[in-house]
Formats: structure tokens, sequence, C-alpha cells
């Protein structure tokens, strides 16, 4: 007979942001699919539809969002809020639901809470040469933004942490 | 859980190649020709056996493996068929054919990769 049964898990993770949210689709064999989407206008509207549209189309075992609750964690209202709607998606889809904080993060990646958001991504990026040592953002500097790439660092740290924990 | 449609998005990304390109590849004519692989890859049409075919030499992956979620749809239905004719009566009740089907009828039961 010609039988596999190893436990197949494909995990999407999000991580909002200010200007929409960055995503990644992992699947037991390595990364699917990775991005970041804008959202203008209703901001929080556009992401949710987008977020379901990628739900729809990548069928997700688990999603993984920050615990914006978190003791410590600073999130505008707006992005709570729709933390709280996608986890409410999450729900209607039977899709199970991870949240991780920025501690568990940083600890999980580079043993270190105090480690910066830049090595985690360089991180990320040995760990991923293919795809993702081409995105890597330069090192913000002090008077500039954050560069839109970090939030695509963000969301594969939430899926390879998830992964690990999982482990 | 099962597999996605496909997985020729992923493989295409990986391969650094754009659809224009792939479509070019896959031997597409006309102005639009990466549209028929964002169609492919977006699982609004299943290719012909040609491109199937192509796609698989572009790639370098087995069918069953770029299509995977089609493949588990579509071999427990085999399966299904293989053991309706093996309980079928034979005139001359061949060994060999028992084997095969038996086999067939078991082999993708309880498919989960």
């Amino acid at each position: 007979m010609n039988q596999t049964t190893s436990k197949q898990i494909r995990i999407l993770a999000i991580a909002l942001s200010a200007n929409g949210f960055g995503y990644c689709v992992m699947e037991n064999h390595g990364m699917l699919e990775k991005g970041k989407k804008r959202a203008k206008g209703n901001k929080n509207l556009h992401s949710l539809s987008k977020i379901e549209k990628l739900m729809k189309q990548f069928l997700p075992t688990a999603l993984v969002l920050q615990d914006v609750n978190a003791t410590g964690c600073r999130r505008a209202p707006r992005i709570k809020a729709l933390h709280q709607q996608v986890i409410g998606l999450a729900a209607k889809q039977k899709c199970k639901v991870a949240l991780i904080t920025k501690e568990k993060s940083r600890i999980t990646l580079l043993g270190d809470v105090k480690g910066t958001k830049h090595e985690m991504a360089e991180f990320l990026a040995q760990k991923y040469p293919v795809e993702l040592a081409g995105k890597l953002p330069p090192k913000r500097r002090l008077w500039e933004t954050e560069n839109s790439r970090m939030d695509i660092f963000d969301a594969v740290a939430l899926a390879v942490v998830f992964r690990m924990i999982e482990k | 859980m099962p597999s996605l449609p496909n997985y020729l998005r992923t493989n295409r990304k990986q391969s650094a190649l754009s659809q224009e390109e792939v479509a070019f590849l896959l031997g597409m004519k006309g102005m639009d020709k990466g549209k028929k692989v964002s169609r492919d890859e977006s699982y609004a049409r299943v290719p012909t056996l040609e491109f199937a075919l192509a796609y698989e030499a572009i790639y370098g992956k087995p069918i069953r493996e770029l299509f995977a979620g089609l493949y588990e749809q579509i071999a427990p239905e085999v399966s299904a068929r293989a053991k309706i004719i093996s309980y079928r009566k034979n005139g001359s009740p061949d060994p060999k054919r028992q084997q095969v089907l038996s086999e067939l009828a078991l082999r993708h039961k309880k498919l989960v990769i």
C-alpha cells in the first residue's frame, strides 16, 4: 500500500500594520507565499476583504497573529479593532487562531528580548535566502519611517515562531 | 488537511520566473498570455495535458506534486472504481488482474499527504 500518514499543516500568518498587512503562507515543506497588501480609505474594511480572499485561496488550518492585547504591546485602536475582526473571520471559517507576542518572537528567534526587528529580519533572510534575501530592507535610521517590506518579515517571523512552538 | 488544487504559483516564484515568461515557455501565444498562467495558478481553469506536462518540464516536479489537490481528489475516485470492477464477475478470473485491481483499490483508500 502506498499510504502517507504525515500530518500536514498550512499556516497563514498575518502582521497587521499602519498601511495594510504582511502575510506569509507556510506548509510543511516550506514557504508557499509571502507578500504585503496595501489598504486605502477604509483600511479595516479593505484589509479584512483581502484577508478573507487569502483565507479562501489557501484554506489554512491555523491563522497566526500578533497578540495585540498583550501587556506592553502598544497598537492603534484601529489595528486592535481589525485584529478582533480577523479573529471573528477565522472563527467563521473554523480556522484555529494562534496569538504570538512580540517578546515570544524575539526570544524564540534571537534568544534575546532586546533584539531588534532588523536582526530578526536578517535571521529570517538567512533562513530563507531564496525567498527573502532580496527583500531585506536596509537598516532603518532614526529619522526614517519603517520600510513597508518589514511587514513581510513580521509575518514570516510569526509563522516561523508558530512552527517552532508546535514542534 | 487537503492540499491546494495546485502549487504552480509557489514553484514559479521559487524559479523567479514571471507569468509572461512561463507562458512563453508553455508555448502560449497572444498579447495576454500571462493571464492564462494566472488563471491556471488561481485555480480558475485546469490546464490541458500538454500544458500540464510542460509545467512538469519547467518546474522539474511530477504532475501529481504540481497538482496535488487535484490528484488527491482523483486518486480515491479511481480506487473506488477499481473496487467496483474487482467485484464484477469475470468469465475466467485472471489472478494478475485481481491482484492489480485489489492493490489499486487499497492504494488511495486512506491517502493523507
